[in-house]
């Protein structure tokens, strides 16, 4: 079996992070936020199946499911918010959320 | 092939070994975990904000004096116990099991008198509140990066509905939703940061371990792990809002209800400490010149930027949000002492000491903000205490002995804590941290003694009137009344909690 050398698989996984953290940091729809959040937190999850399978070892595949488990979660609750949000304000953008400054 | 095996080995190091002894020494945990259970089907048979108070401190107090028999005997000499790879249960993570029970029980007991008139479900705030107090327990006592995952999430996630509680209340708490958000997403990026961070570790050592040697200095020695390090700092840095990971801490801490801010600052904080505090020491980093150079920068940053920015604040919540990115700015000088070196002793007692002492401070100054507050109306501005002596002497005596001690005054257990990490850095000459540290101190005397001044202030027509006090605000009381004790004990008598925090590092 030939295996992805770690390098290109990291090297993949550090681009999906850098463009979920380019989405959270500009998007402006709370939706499209979250979709970011969820391309950091599988980007993670990429980079511990990667690793697992360099070591031979099946540790970054449980990790992977935790994480899984844990973006499922993050979700449920920021979709919950987000509900709320668009009862309030009619809106999903995140302008309407800048009442604290400081 | 290989491949298979890996897998079984795995299985075999998860299942089998989980003994009858070894569930004897999660038995915190899993007294927690069946409060949980238990006052969620009794809200579900029937709605009773004072019964499920009464479960949930009952619950704590259990898992406290659990906690408390296993400290007892590990101090005796009682080996330490590495239960399945996840949790390692020895004397320092059963002290922080211990303290964060007892953090947990003086909050369900604030929150108790703080939402008893909230106009929606109270009850689930002290089931939020156990899940935190679960994923904080759990956070203080892993070993091994799965278990600090799920503690560190356990505790975030219940702090989000903490934050966002009173978001169907008709009166008061309008920003709870966005401080919610804020906290929300910031925290989740931290997270991903964090784990980013754990998988380039894993990629480079093949161990999740935060303790042993498999993770030890050696094998961080690659550039690629010492990104990965550095990633993990980050998602800890915004745990403990750090310099430049602080931007949510003051919006966040106004916009949410009190206690819930209170858990914040003291659960949260202690509970990433202590795994920050253990990581350090076994991981030995602090030997790598590229580590400590960035958390020194991080302290010194964190310390200047959080008492100058403190000085402009009129609002009590964000003033106390500033203050605390200084405090820990000052915690991480302590771990620059020498942690995980050979002076390690010194610096880690230092550290723990500091740690708790900020969480008694920080729960009894919020204690007091929410005392004054209710959901429907909290007093967050500095003008509502205004002549507060006069109003009501032993509230203000009480919020006056908190702004001594977060000053750093004698007298006060903040002192000592002070004194302790000023004296770890000179033994260590670490000239550069101590300016910063004696400077913040100058600094923050300043808006500290502001509070003072203004509580003493003649009460004018505009000061708002505080809560009246309920039988609902006997326990809140009786809280507040022992942390001023605790935070006065500590710094009139420290000599045997000091000797009890060294022999956690023995």
């Amino acid at each position: 079996m030939s295996l992805i050398p770690l390098e290109h698989g990291i090297a993949l996984a550090g681009l999906l992070f850098a463009i979920g953290l380019v989405g959270v940091m500009t998007r402006r729809n709370i939706v499209f936020v979250l979709m970011s959040l969820e391309i950091m937190l599988n980007s993670a999850g990429l980079a511990f199946v990667v690793a697992g399978a360099h070591h031979a070892s099946a540790e970054g595949q449980v990790m992977f499911l935790m994480i899984l488990t844990l973006a499922a979660a993050e979700v449920a609750v920021g979709l919950g918010l987000i509900i709320q949000l668009y009862r309030r304000f009619k809106t999903t953008d995140i302008e309407v959320l800048s009442a604290l400054k400081g | 092939m290989d491949y298979d095996n890996a897998a079984r080995d795995t299985i075999n190091a998860f299942a089998p070994s989980v003994s009858w002894e070894e569930l004897l020494w999660l038995l915190p945990h899993e007294i927690l975990g069946a409060t949980i259970v238990f006052a969620m089907l009794a809200i579900a048979v029937r709605r009773h904000f004072f019964v499920t108070t009464v479960i949930t401190t009952l619950g704590l107090i259990a898992a406290a004096l659990a906690a408390s028999m296993q400290f007892s005997h590990l101090v005796q000499g009682a080996p330490s116990a590495l239960v399945t790879p996840l949790f390692l249960i020895d004397a320092f993570a059963v002290f922080f099991v211990i303290v964060l029970c007892l953090g947990a029980l003086a909050l369900a007991i604030l929150g108790f008198g703080y939402f008893a008139r909230l106009d929606d479900a109270r009850e689930e705030f002290q089931l939020l509140l156990l899940l935190a107090t679960l994923g904080a327990v759990t956070l203080a006592s892993s070993a091994h990066f799965v278990s600090v995952v799920i503690g560190l999430e356990m505790l975030s996630m219940a702090l989000y509905g903490m934050i966002a509680y009173p978001i169907h209340s008709k009166v008061g708490a309008e920003h709870s939703l966005e401080a919610a958000f804020k906290y929300l997403v910031l925290s989740a990026v931290a997270s991903a940061t964090m784990l980013f961070g754990m998988a380039l570790i894993y990629s480079q050592t093949g161990a999740l371990e935060v303790v042993g040697s498999a993770n030890s200095m050696l094998g961080y020695a690659s550039p690629l792990a010492l990104v990965g390090v550095m990633l993990v700092f980050v998602g800890i840095a915004f745990k403990l809002s750090l310099f430049p990971f602080h931007l949510w801490t003051p919006d966040v801490y106004e916009g949410a209800p009190l206690p819930s801010v209170a858990l914040l600052a003291t659960l949260g904080k202690v509970a990433v400490g202590a795994f920050f505090l253990r990581f350090l020491i076994h991981s030995h980093l602090l030997l790598n010149e590229s580590v400590t150079l960035v958390l020194a920068l991080l302290a010194v940053a964190s310390i200047l930027a959080g008492n100058v920015l403190a000085l402009r604040q009129t609002n009590l919540k964000r003033l106390l949000a500033y203050s605390s990115i200084a405090h820990m700015g000052y915690w991480v000088v302590a771990l620059l002492s020498g942690v995980g070196l050979g002076s390690q002793n010194m610096a880690a007692s230092a550290a723990a000491f500091y740690l708790l002492t900020y969480a008694a401070l920080s729960l009894g100054a919020f204690a007091c903000l929410s005392i004054a507050s209710s959901s429907e109306s909290e007093a967050g501005v500095l003008s509502d205490y205004r002549g507060l002596f006069w109003r009501s002497p032993w509230l203000a005596l009480a919020l006056s002995v908190m702004m001594f001690g977060l000053a750093g005054i004698p007298l006060t257990a903040g002192f000592i804590a002070k004194f302790q990490v000023f004296f770890a850095a000179v033994e260590s000459s670490q000239w550069g941290l101590l300016a910063a540290l004696v400077l913040g101190s100058a600094i923050g005397l300043f808006y500290y003694l502001r509070v003072i001044y203004q509580m003493l202030q003649p009460a004018g027509e505009e000061g708002r009137t505080l809560r009246d006090l309920g039988l609902e605000s006997v326990g809140s009381v009786i809280t507040i009344t022992l942390v001023v004790l605790f935070v006065l004990w500590a710094g009139i008598l420290p000599e045997p909690l000091l000797v009890l925090i060294a022999a956690l590092f023995g």
